[in-house]
């Protein structure tokens, strides 16, 4: 009669596992689901030496036996009970040759249950591609295992796995880590608590947050509430067991596994060597970067010059057909010239996007993320850090929400307080205009003045991230240690869908999300740009006539000189003239200062605020940036935006925290309003002071 | 009465951008959990 044995095959998910299952089981498989979960379960038959018959379960693929998903409370409640039908007779941890130090993590975990437990070394035929050689005698005398090194993608070591499977009694169930290493008297506690349990199986049950539904519960209930620590500490004792099993592993792979880099010859190591290298890295990343911003530059120019046409065209043409009135001036000074000073700008946004996806899908990311952490190390930061600031050049909402992966609080806290100075979206259209305003159109090589201002703009942004990091890490007093491991994807050619939805959302978001605010501020400024109190306002007509009677004026200066009377004691001009002498001395008058002021409900509104308050009382049709290039210096005289007052303003805007939304966000992922009132505080007087010295010293 | 009707409009649409203003940056909206860029917007722009 022949004997059937429980085969259980486990192991982190793309290692190949499922191709191990195929190649033991055939065609003699089933599929179905574990009972009351949506889990698929696969369970085959494999006929192995000296007639024995091995009943093969494909478990959901984990990293670890600390469950935080239902298919991984599948793998670990099976391990737990004993009185499982289907409660292994020999584990079968499958690994990844390229990946065995983080699958030997779960294979030391299984270990520690006292389960026969059998090592499987897949994909062996990438070994001499990765330039990696393997010592299985001494791999199996420290891991105290057998190891079958095997190729399902060329049936190699099938055979030997089956052999190795028929002989599991042989196979030592001495356990990899002491249990009672991680906390001695914890351990001793529960030893005592509950002798005739295995330790390491207590401790799982004690720290999962697992739905046992088939073990006994009184049995585990009992275990469960076995807690004489707080789950902070629990927390941390799992992280030292992690530690610990680490530290297990890297001293068996020290001997038993050599990597030489130089040997690899695969396309993917080639290219790591090079993207990764710790100059190359970097300059690679830097021409990137630079081959970006002069691509965002050159490549939209022709569609926004057609959109700024169109939108001044539209305004002249409203102007004309309808009759003439306040509406009709509403739709031809306020709303038209404020949706266009946001619809200008989607040609650079989707652009910028284009690129961001492209590097995203093609792996590349990834490896500036691991690049950048030998940065980041050196200002108190992780490279998990990297994810939110590179997130920022879109928003900074989604950026400090993405902190949330950061386990280490003063890491997360720092990462949060610093994210809103990387260069969201949002101040792109500022910079646009105020550059293509004071920056000339010269070129050094193939490179413009322009772009590389825009460029310096973004590095200024992400220097004063890391800098106020660093500053941040010295000041916080919180203790921690924290971990950094990212996955590497392989390369790939991005998929033209993939980044065409992410360009189209991207776009979309920030055209609808902005449009909204913007017209709504645009009909708002415009209404206090039309109407004002008392006699200065209402009498402008009659004042200007009588204060130019004098002198010989054509119709059409006087009616330049009646608007601007008009708009100066106007509500906005009023307001605007209030604080004046705060901004004056960065160089800004008071339209400017309107536009500081309403930009704080989002930052791209500056520029449709200047549209709007420009537009008002003028019949020409002129584009934004003519309107803004001809604006003069009531005090001074000449351009209002030169050269000292336009990089003043960039700089004002590069630091300060004009963004109303980002505070709400703040609050809400730090708990207080301590940190978001610091945050806009010190952003916004530090970025009043740079502005101020800039204006002065470029003067 | 063009002016009249003119004016109602810019009374409209000044007290409707307005409202709006108020509702999206000063109302206490029900806790989203849609992330940024989906439908519901993290309201940043």
């Amino acid at each position: 009669m022949s004997k059937q044995i429980n085969v259980a095959l486990i192991g982190n998910p793309n290692t190949g596992k499922t191709s191990v299952f195929n190649a033991l089981t055939g065609l003699n498989q089933k599929v179905g689901n574990y009972p009351g979960i949506t889990v698929e379960k696969k369970e085959g038959i494999c006929k192995l030496p000296r007639g024995i018959k091995a009943h093969i379960i494909d478990l959901p693929g984990t990293y670890s036996l600390n469950a935080s998903s239902l298919d991984e409370n599948v793998v670990i409640e099976l391990l737990l009970n004993k009185n499982d039908k289907d409660f292994p007779d020999v584990a079968v941890v499958v690994s990844d040759v390229e990946n065995l130090k983080r699958n030997l993590l779960l294979f030391t975990q299984i270990k520690d249950l006292e389960i026969p437990t059998l090592l499987v070394i897949n994909m062996a035929d990438r070994m001499s591609y990765k330039g990696i050689s393997l010592n299985i005698d001494y791999l199996e005398k420290h891991l105290e295992t057998k190891i079958a090194l095997i190729s399902t993608r060329k049936n190699e070591g099938i055979e030997n796995l089956k052999n190795l499977i028929t002989n599991f009694k042989e196979l030592p169930v001495t356990p990899c880590i002491d249990a009672s290493k991680i906390d001695k008297d914890y351990f001793d506690n529960l030893r005592k608590a509950f002798p005739n349990q295995l330790l390491y199986k207590l401790w799982l049950v004690i720290t999962q947050d697992v739905n046992f539904g088939k073990t006994d519960r009184n049995e585990i209930e009992a275990v469960a509430n076995f807690k004489t620590k707080s789950k902070g500490d629990l927390k941390r004792l799992q992280q030292k067991e992690t530690i610990k099993r680490y530290q297990f592993i890297n001293n068996v792979l020290k001997k038993g596994q050599t990597i030489d880099i130089t040997q690899a010859k695969d396309l993917r190591t080639k290219l790591d060597r090079i993207l990764t290298h710790k100059i190359w890295g970097y300059i690679i990343f830097f021409i990137i970067l630079l081959v970006i911003f002069q691509a965002i530059y050159d490549w939209s120019s022709v569609p926004m010059d057609f959109i700024d046409n169109v939108f001044a065209s539209l305004s002249e043409w409203v102007k004309n057909m309808l009759p003439n009135g306040a509406f009709t001036n509403l739709l031809a000074e306020g709303i038209i010239p404020g949706l266009g000073g946001i619809i200008i700008f989607i040609p650079q946004i989707a652009f910028l996007f284009l690129f961001i996806a492209v590097l995203e899908e093609s792996g590349y990311m990834s490896r500036v993320v691991f690049l950048m952490d030998r940065v980041m190390r050196r200002f108190g930061l992780s490279g998990k850090s990297v994810v939110p600031l590179i997130s920022g050049t879109a928003c900074a909402i989604p950026a400090i929400m993405a902190t949330r992966n950061i386990e280490n609080w003063k890491e997360r806290l720092i990462t949060i307080l610093v994210t809103p100075f990387t260069t969201c979206s949002a101040r792109l259209p500022v910079y646009l205009i105020i550059i293509s305003l004071v920056i000339p159109e010269g070129h050094i090589f193939i490179l413009s003045y322009q772009a590389l201002t825009l460029m310096l703009l973004y590095l200024i942004g992400f220097g004063s991230a890391v800098s106020s990091a660093y500053i941040l890490n010295k000041i916080l007093k919180i203790k921690s240690k924290t971990f950094f491991v990212v996955e590497m994807p392989n390369y790939k050619l991005p998929m033209f869908k993939n980044v065409a939805l992410t360009v189209i959302e991207k776009t979309k978001s920030f055209v609808f999300g902005a449009g909204k605010i913007i017209l709504a501020i645009s009909i708002v400024l415009w209404f206090l740009a039309s109407y004002g109190p008392g006699e200065q306002f209402n009498n402008a007509e009659t004042i200007v006539k009588l204060e130019y009677a004098s002198q010989n004026i054509d119709e059409e200066d006087l009616q330049q000189k009646i608007a601007s009377h008009k708009l100066e004691y106007s509500f906005i001009g009023l307001t605007g003239r209030a604080i004046e002498p705060v901004i004056r001395p960065l160089g800004y008058d008071w339209k400017i200062g309107i536009a500081l002021i309403s930009s704080f409900a989002a930052r791209e509104v500056f520029v449709g605020t200047l549209a709007t308050i420009y537009s008002v009382g003028s019949d020409e049709e002129e584009t934004i940036k003519n309107r803004m290039a001809s604006e003069i210096n009531p005090i001074l005289g000449g351009p209002l935006f030169t050269f000292a007052s336009g990089i003043s303003l960039l700089l004002f805007y590069a630091f300060a925290m004009q963004c109303m939304s980002t505070l709400a966000i703040v609050k809400k992922e730090t708990n207080s309003w301590k940190w978001p009132i610091l945050q806009l505080v010190i952003m916004t007087v530090f970025a009043y002071i740079v502005a101020l010295i800039a204006f002065q010293f470029l003067k | 009465m063009n002016t009249i009707i003119q004016n109602i409009l810019v009374f409209t649409a000044m007290i409707l951008a307005v409202s709006f203003l108020i509702k999206k940056f000063f109302w206490k909206k029900s806790k989203s959990k849609k992330a940024c860029g989906g439908d519901g917007g993290c309201g940043c722009h």
